[in-house]
């Protein structure tokens, strides 16, 4: 079972706002790289460090066999990605070639948020994290009803 | 100082129904409470409740997870509730994890982070759950009397209602400073009792308010946590003053027995063998009430509402028609755990939506078979409640009870109730002239005159019909197996009592 397109779709929404949002100079200017982190904020004070270190590396062993470019790619103890390098660089060509890598770890990310809490209360949180955005019925999980 | 300077303290809803009630009209706005219990007692489910009942996004509810159940699964399980409301989430209630500090530090750099929180969100509610995995840490009871202290302080000078959650066992009450330092403990238990669980809860202390002492039921459902009263919702309810009115059954000669029917909010019993027709006689007392515009509650057992009404429709009596007119409720209330606080609450809920003036409990062993094993050992006490409360707001009832049939003895009923009731009716079998007859007989009406006779009576299919006048011609008819004694048939008109109260 891969990362529905529903999910995908979100991420993409999540990326290009990111995209919008970020700036180049800072560190981690990866539109995918600032939403993992947002993620691990926002989920951080809802579940802790290690409530999050465990929702992202279920995540991660999820996305490999669907991004094999994420093989060598690891959650640190804090939540953090490891292999950011590697990483990062596969997250820079998922800003022109959506699909791949980052965006399949973010979508199974909150693929598990959505399975746990369902999608009212997955919601809820990423309004939360992206109080720009808005995240309603027409562009929920269930994918763009437009 | 005049009484009108003193400090009002504001009440918040509980959201849990019927605690309101028990804790007093509501809990104490800023005060410090303690929910403990074992796990699985329902802490973590009336915390939520309150905090969905009283968070908003200008004054929100900030819920600190520690070591206990991870706020995910906590989350996944809690909005399977229908209180649950997602939309507050995390603009009124927002979920923060501790447990990082917790583990690394000590308890002085918790209260800092719970500080930190709550300037910044100004919140109306705090929740620790768990409280308990918090305070193993300390390195003696000073700091944790310190750390509680100043915790409770400053939570209440932030204007804040807080609820820590704790699971205790009952032995650790005592000298625990946690307790001495709380505004309100709120303790929670469920206790097996044979097949079946019962869950109580105890208001152990609850500052400036009036609350209900005792053990009072509480269920779990798809609402949550389920609060009934052992004053059953009725404290703010005025009694009603004594009536003089009289009800009919619909059957003549019943009520001249009666001295013109059953006293208004009068308990009556009607005790019989099986097929006397206690049923019979209890279905044209509600119908009727229902005829002269009096509406009824029926709560059954032993048989279903279906089947209730369509035995009603046997003997000439539509009792299909009232029920869809809202003037007939029949109760089916058969689930095997019941307690006698959720069984009123069904009934007085019943008795509110239509006004109900009669109710008709049949039978009172099904009643008590309904019960949780339990709550059988109390069954005495809580009719004693139940029936004081309702008769108290002026409804009638007349419950019905099987008594073993002897020939040696005349049992008024198998529970040694029938102080508990103002009037007793009893049915019984006589064997008479190679026939198996039944006699009736108005043992007890507290405060009026009844009749002394034994009337023989049968069901036919207009119900009950009493026949003839007294039986006179034999002796012995209560031992169930009489003697004829060649007397011609009374003409007598009914004697009645000249006592107003028969002791039995």
């Amino acid at each position: 079972m891969t990362a529905t397109p529903e999910m995908r779709d979100l991420v993409h929404r999540l990326l290009t706002y990111e995209a919008g949002a970020g700036k180049s100079s800072e560190p981690m200017g990866s539109p995918a790289l600032r939403v993992y982190e947002k993620l691990r904020q926002s989920l951080g004070e809802l579940v802790g460090v290690a409530g999050f270190y465990s929702l992202a590396s279920r995540a991660l062993a999820l996305a490999k066999p669907e991004a094999p470019s994420l093989g060598k790619a690891r959650v640190s103890a804090d939540g953090a990605l490891q292999g950011l390098g590697e990483i990062e660089t596969q997250f820079e060509i998922d800003k022109n070639q959506a699909g791949d890598g980052g965006i399949i770890l973010i979508a199974r990310l909150l693929g598990l948020l959505r399975i746990f809490l369902g999608e009212a209360l997955t919601l809820s949180l990423l309004r939360n994290a992206w109080p720009g955005e808005a995240f309603d019925d027409r562009n929920s999980a269930h994918g763009r009803k437009t | 100082m005049s009484t009108q300077d003193k400090v009002k303290i504001n009440k918040l809803p509980t959201g849990v129904p019927g605690l309101d009630e028990i804790v007093g009209g509501g809990l104490p706005e800023f005060s410090f409470n303690i929910i403990a219990g074992a796990p699985g007692s329902g802490k973590t489910t009336l915390a939520h409740q309150f905090v969905f009942a009283n968070a908003s996004p200008e004054r929100p509810a900030l819920y600190f997870t520690v070591l206990g159940e991870s706020a995910i699964k906590m989350l996944r399980y809690q909005q399977q509730y229908t209180f649950f409301d997602p939309a507050k989430l995390p603009g009124a209630i927002r979920f923060i994890n501790l447990s990082q500090v917790v583990l690394a530090e000590d308890l002085g750099a918790v209260l800092e982070q719970i500080t930190k929180e709550v300037e910044k969100a100004n919140p109306a509610v705090v929740v620790v759950d768990s409280f308990r995995t918090m305070v193993r840490k300390p390195n003696s009871d000073m700091e944790l009397q310190s750390f509680i202290q100043r915790l409770a302080l400053f939570l209440a000078s932030w204007q804040a209602t807080t609820f820590l959650i704790g699971e205790y066992a009952e032995d650790e009450l005592r000298d625990n400073p946690v307790f001495t330092v709380a505004d309100g403990l709120f303790w929670l238990r469920q206790t097996p009792e044979r097949n079946s669980v019962v869950r109580k809860l105890q208001i152990v202390k609850l500052r400036g308010q009036d609350s209900v002492p005792g053990l009072h039921t509480f269920r779990i459902t798809d609402a949550g946590v389920q609060a009934f009263s052992r004053t059953f919702g009725l404290t703010g309810h005025a009694k009603n003053p004594p009536s003089h009115r009289r009800l009919s059954f619909g059957i003549a000669e019943l009520d001249k027995m009666l001295g013109g029917g059953v006293r208004e909010g009068d308990s009556v019993l009607v005790a019989g063998s099986s097929g006397t027709g206690k049923s019979v006689l209890a279905t044209q007392f509600i119908a009727e009430g229902i005829r002269q515009g009096e509406p009824g509650i029926v709560a059954v057992f032993e048989e279903r509402p279906q089947a209730y009404a369509e035995r009603a429709t046997s003997l000439g009596l539509d009792l299909e028609t009232p029920q869809k007119e809202g003037k007939l409720t029949i109760l089916y209330l058969r689930p095997l755990d019941l307690s006698v606080d959720e069984t009123m609450h069904s009934i007085l809920d019943a008795v509110q939506k239509i006004g109900a003036k009669r109710l008709v409990i049949d039978s009172l062993a099904g009643f008590e078979m309904a019960l949780s094993p339990g709550f059988r050992a109390d069954f005495r006490e809580s009719l004693y409640r139940m029936i004081f409360a309702l008769t108290g707001i002026g409804v009638t009832i007349l419950s019905t009870v099987e008594v073993d049939e002897s020939f040696t003895e005349f049992p008024f009923s198998t529970y040694s109730i029938s102080f508990l009731t103002d009037d007793i009716i009893r049915l019984r079998y006589v064997s008479i002239d190679g026939q198996l007859r039944k006699i009736m007989v108005v043992i007890k009406m507290r405060g009026g005159n009844h009749a002394k006779d034994i009337r023989e009576y049968e069901i036919t299919s207009k119900g009950v019909v009493i026949l003839g006048k007294r039986l006179t011609n034999y002796q012995g008819l209560i031992s169930g197996i009489p003697t004829y004694s060649r007397r011609s048939d009374s003409t007598e008109e009914p004697s009645l009592d000249t006592g107003t109260e028969h002791k039995t």
